[in-house]
Protein backbone atom coordinates (compact mmCIF):
# COMPACT_ATOMS: atom_id res chain seq x y z
CA UNK A 1 0.00 0.00 0.00
CA UNK A 2 1.80 3.44 -1.13
CA UNK A 3 1.64 6.27 1.24
CA UNK A 4 -0.76 8.93 0.84
CA UNK A 5 -0.31 12.29 2.47
CA UNK A 6 -2.99 15.84 2.32
CA UNK A 7 -2.84 18.72 3.98
CA UNK A 8 -4.74 22.18 2.65
CA UNK A 9 -3.18 25.44 2.08
CA UNK A 10 -5.11 29.07 2.05
CA UNK A 11 -3.70 30.95 -0.74
CA UNK A 12 -2.56 34.48 -0.31
CA UNK A 13 -3.06 35.36 -3.52
CA UNK A 14 -4.76 34.10 -7.24
CA UNK A 15 -2.38 30.87 -8.73
CA UNK A 16 -1.35 32.45 -11.92
CA UNK A 17 1.12 31.41 -14.52
CA UNK A 18 4.63 31.88 -12.94
CA UNK A 19 3.59 30.02 -9.14
CA UNK A 20 1.84 27.48 -11.64
CA UNK A 21 4.80 26.73 -13.56
CA UNK A 22 6.61 26.80 -10.33
CA UNK A 23 4.65 24.45 -8.48
CA UNK A 24 4.46 22.25 -11.52
CA UNK A 25 8.24 21.82 -12.30
CA UNK A 26 8.47 20.97 -8.52
CA UNK A 27 5.82 18.46 -8.67
CA UNK A 28 7.50 16.65 -11.49
CA UNK A 29 10.28 16.12 -9.74
CA UNK A 30 8.20 13.25 -7.49
CA UNK A 31 7.25 9.77 -8.03
CA UNK A 32 4.44 10.19 -6.31
CA UNK A 33 0.92 11.38 -8.04
CA UNK A 34 -0.03 14.85 -7.20
CA UNK A 35 -3.32 16.40 -7.51
CA UNK A 36 -4.71 19.62 -6.21
CA UNK A 37 -8.51 20.18 -5.57
CA UNK A 38 -9.37 24.11 -4.79
CA UNK A 39 -13.44 24.23 -5.06
CA UNK A 40 -15.21 22.00 -7.45
CA UNK A 41 -12.07 21.56 -9.10
CA UNK A 42 -8.69 19.00 -9.43
CA UNK A 43 -5.73 19.08 -10.96
CA UNK A 44 -2.64 17.38 -11.47
CA UNK A 45 -0.04 19.27 -9.74
CA UNK A 46 2.81 18.04 -12.20
CA UNK A 47 0.78 19.66 -15.03
CA UNK A 48 1.39 23.56 -15.52
CA UNK A 49 -2.16 24.42 -17.76
CA UNK A 50 -4.12 21.86 -15.25
CA UNK A 51 -3.45 23.68 -12.03
CA UNK A 52 -3.14 27.23 -14.04
CA UNK A 53 -6.63 26.09 -15.05
CA UNK A 54 -8.03 25.52 -11.53
CA UNK A 55 -8.23 29.48 -11.35
CA UNK A 56 -7.65 29.41 -7.83
CA UNK A 57 -7.41 32.88 -5.91
CA UNK A 58 -6.66 34.47 -2.96
CA UNK A 59 -8.16 33.36 0.19
CA UNK A 60 -9.18 30.19 -1.65
CA UNK A 61 -8.63 26.39 0.26
CA UNK A 62 -6.68 24.79 -1.79
CA UNK A 63 -6.05 20.75 -0.71
CA UNK A 64 -2.46 18.83 -1.88
CA UNK A 65 -2.71 15.33 -2.03
CA UNK A 66 -0.45 12.56 -3.17
CA UNK A 67 0.19 9.13 -2.93
CA UNK A 68 2.99 7.19 -3.54
CA UNK A 69 6.61 6.67 -2.05
CA UNK A 70 8.02 9.97 -1.64
CA UNK A 71 3.98 11.43 -0.51
CA UNK A 72 4.60 13.11 2.13
CA UNK A 73 7.83 15.33 0.64
CA UNK A 74 5.87 15.44 -2.06
CA UNK A 75 2.80 17.42 -0.55
CA UNK A 76 5.23 19.59 1.80
CA UNK A 77 7.36 21.26 -1.07
CA UNK A 78 3.80 21.69 -3.10
CA UNK A 79 2.35 23.01 -0.14
CA UNK A 80 5.53 25.57 0.78
CA UNK A 81 5.25 26.77 -3.27
CA UNK A 82 1.88 27.49 -3.02
CA UNK A 83 2.20 29.34 0.46
CA UNK A 84 4.93 31.37 -0.53
CA UNK A 85 4.59 32.20 -4.61
CA UNK A 86 0.99 33.42 -4.12
CA UNK A 87 2.53 36.13 -1.86
CA UNK A 88 3.96 38.12 -4.61
CA UNK A 89 1.61 36.48 -7.71
CA UNK A 90 2.81 36.94 -11.50
CA UNK B 1 22.58 11.04 -20.47
CA UNK B 2 24.15 13.24 -18.36
CA UNK B 3 21.96 13.76 -15.39
CA UNK B 4 21.93 17.57 -15.44
CA UNK B 5 20.90 17.75 -18.95
CA UNK B 6 17.87 19.34 -19.93
CA UNK B 7 15.62 18.80 -23.02
CA UNK B 8 16.10 21.53 -25.50
CA UNK B 9 12.97 23.57 -27.20
CA UNK B 10 12.29 24.92 -30.16
CA UNK B 11 9.42 27.29 -31.37
CA UNK B 12 8.97 27.05 -35.08
CA UNK B 13 6.73 30.02 -36.05
CA UNK B 14 6.27 31.69 -38.96
CA UNK B 15 6.23 34.76 -37.56
CA UNK B 16 9.56 35.91 -35.69
CA UNK B 17 7.88 37.85 -32.82
CA UNK B 18 4.96 35.30 -31.72
CA UNK B 19 8.09 32.69 -31.89
CA UNK B 20 10.08 34.87 -29.07
CA UNK B 21 7.27 36.23 -27.79
CA UNK B 22 6.16 32.69 -26.68
CA UNK B 23 9.52 31.77 -25.93
CA UNK B 24 9.77 34.58 -23.34
CA UNK B 25 6.42 33.46 -22.15
CA UNK B 26 7.47 29.90 -21.42
CA UNK B 27 10.85 30.57 -20.14
CA UNK B 28 9.54 33.03 -17.77
CA UNK B 29 6.74 30.23 -16.23
CA UNK B 30 9.23 27.65 -16.28
CA UNK B 31 11.15 29.70 -13.47
CA UNK B 32 13.60 32.02 -15.67
CA UNK B 33 15.94 31.83 -19.09
CA UNK B 34 18.35 29.69 -16.94
CA UNK B 35 16.68 27.03 -16.29
CA UNK B 36 15.86 25.69 -20.13
CA UNK B 37 16.60 26.43 -23.60
CA UNK B 38 13.76 27.25 -25.35
CA UNK B 39 14.76 29.18 -29.13
CA UNK B 40 12.52 30.88 -31.12
CA UNK B 41 13.32 30.17 -34.57
CA UNK B 42 10.24 32.97 -36.54
CA UNK B 43 10.51 34.21 -40.16
CA UNK B 44 12.12 33.42 -43.06
CA UNK B 45 15.82 34.53 -43.53
CA UNK B 46 15.07 37.83 -44.62
CA UNK B 47 12.71 38.53 -41.92
CA UNK B 48 9.43 38.00 -43.64
CA UNK B 49 6.72 35.97 -42.39
CA UNK B 50 7.05 32.65 -43.13
CA UNK B 51 9.90 29.54 -42.06
CA UNK B 52 13.67 29.19 -42.89
CA UNK B 53 15.27 25.68 -42.77
CA UNK B 54 18.57 27.97 -41.59
CA UNK B 55 16.80 28.87 -38.76
CA UNK B 56 15.35 26.08 -37.58
CA UNK B 57 18.84 24.06 -37.71
CA UNK B 58 20.81 26.61 -36.20
CA UNK B 59 18.37 27.31 -33.29
CA UNK B 60 18.35 23.17 -32.28
CA UNK B 61 21.70 23.50 -32.12
CA UNK B 62 21.70 26.14 -29.61
CA UNK B 63 19.01 24.15 -28.03
CA UNK B 64 21.10 20.77 -27.28
CA UNK B 65 21.71 20.32 -23.76
CA UNK B 66 22.38 17.05 -24.22
CA UNK B 67 18.98 15.30 -23.73
CA UNK B 68 17.31 15.86 -27.09
CA UNK B 69 15.64 18.86 -28.54
CA UNK B 70 11.86 19.24 -28.80
CA UNK B 71 10.07 21.19 -31.81
CA UNK B 72 6.96 22.67 -31.81
CA UNK B 73 5.66 24.47 -35.00
CA UNK B 74 2.85 26.80 -35.37
CA UNK B 75 0.95 26.16 -38.51
CA UNK B 76 0.68 23.70 -41.79
CA UNK B 77 3.86 24.88 -43.20
CA UNK B 78 6.33 25.06 -40.20
CA UNK B 79 5.85 21.44 -40.04
CA UNK B 80 6.89 20.79 -43.64
CA UNK B 81 9.91 23.18 -42.90
CA UNK B 82 10.71 21.01 -40.07
CA UNK B 83 10.31 17.41 -41.74
CA UNK B 84 12.49 18.63 -44.91
CA UNK B 85 15.16 19.35 -41.86
CA UNK B 86 15.06 15.97 -40.61
CA UNK B 87 14.76 14.19 -43.41
CA UNK B 88 18.42 14.71 -43.49
CA UNK B 89 19.93 14.90 -40.41
CA UNK B 90 23.38 14.22 -39.95
CA UNK B 91 24.05 17.75 -38.48
CA UNK B 92 21.63 17.70 -36.24
CA UNK B 93 22.55 16.31 -32.24
CA UNK B 94 21.72 12.96 -31.14
CA UNK B 95 17.69 13.28 -30.71
CA UNK B 96 15.15 15.87 -32.23
CA UNK B 97 11.50 15.46 -32.30
CA UNK B 98 8.56 17.32 -33.87
CA UNK B 99 5.77 17.95 -31.31
CA UNK B 100 1.95 17.72 -32.28
CA UNK B 101 0.82 20.67 -29.90
CA UNK B 102 -0.86 23.36 -30.03
CA UNK B 103 1.61 26.43 -29.85
CA UNK B 104 1.63 28.42 -26.82
CA UNK B 105 -0.13 25.87 -24.37
CA UNK B 106 2.37 23.15 -25.69
CA UNK B 107 5.28 25.10 -25.46
CA UNK B 108 4.67 26.55 -21.78
CA UNK B 109 4.02 22.64 -20.73
CA UNK B 110 6.66 21.39 -22.45
CA UNK B 111 9.34 24.19 -21.15
CA UNK B 112 8.04 23.24 -17.44
CA UNK B 113 8.07 19.39 -17.52
CA UNK B 114 11.77 20.40 -19.62
CA UNK B 115 12.63 22.56 -16.36
CA UNK B 116 11.91 19.69 -14.23
CA UNK B 117 14.62 17.69 -15.77
CA UNK B 118 12.30 14.68 -17.73
CA UNK B 119 13.31 13.13 -21.00
CA UNK B 120 12.23 13.96 -24.27
CA UNK B 121 9.33 11.73 -23.86
CA UNK B 122 7.96 13.23 -21.29
CA UNK B 123 8.55 16.63 -22.26
CA UNK B 124 6.82 15.65 -25.43
CA UNK B 125 3.68 13.93 -23.99
CA UNK B 126 3.06 16.84 -21.43
CA UNK B 127 3.05 19.18 -24.82
CA UNK B 128 0.81 16.92 -26.68
CA UNK B 129 -1.50 16.69 -23.60
CA UNK B 130 -1.95 20.41 -23.79
CA UNK B 131 -4.31 19.87 -26.33
CA UNK B 132 -7.25 18.45 -23.57
CA UNK B 133 -6.45 21.59 -21.32
CA UNK B 134 -9.17 23.70 -21.06
CA UNK B 135 -9.03 27.47 -20.14
CA UNK B 136 -12.47 27.88 -18.56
Amino acid sequence: MPASFEQVVTLDGDLHARPAGQLAVAAAKFTADISLTAGDKTANAKSVLAVMGLGATSGQNVTASAVGPDAEQAVAAVVAILADATKVGG
Amino acid sequence: MNPDATVGIVLVSHSAALAEGAADLASQVAGGPEGVAVVPAGGTDDGGLGTSEAKVADAIKRADRGAGVLIIPDLGSAVLTVRALLADPEDLPGRVELADAPFVEGVVAATVMAAAGVDIEAVRAAAEEAWNARKL
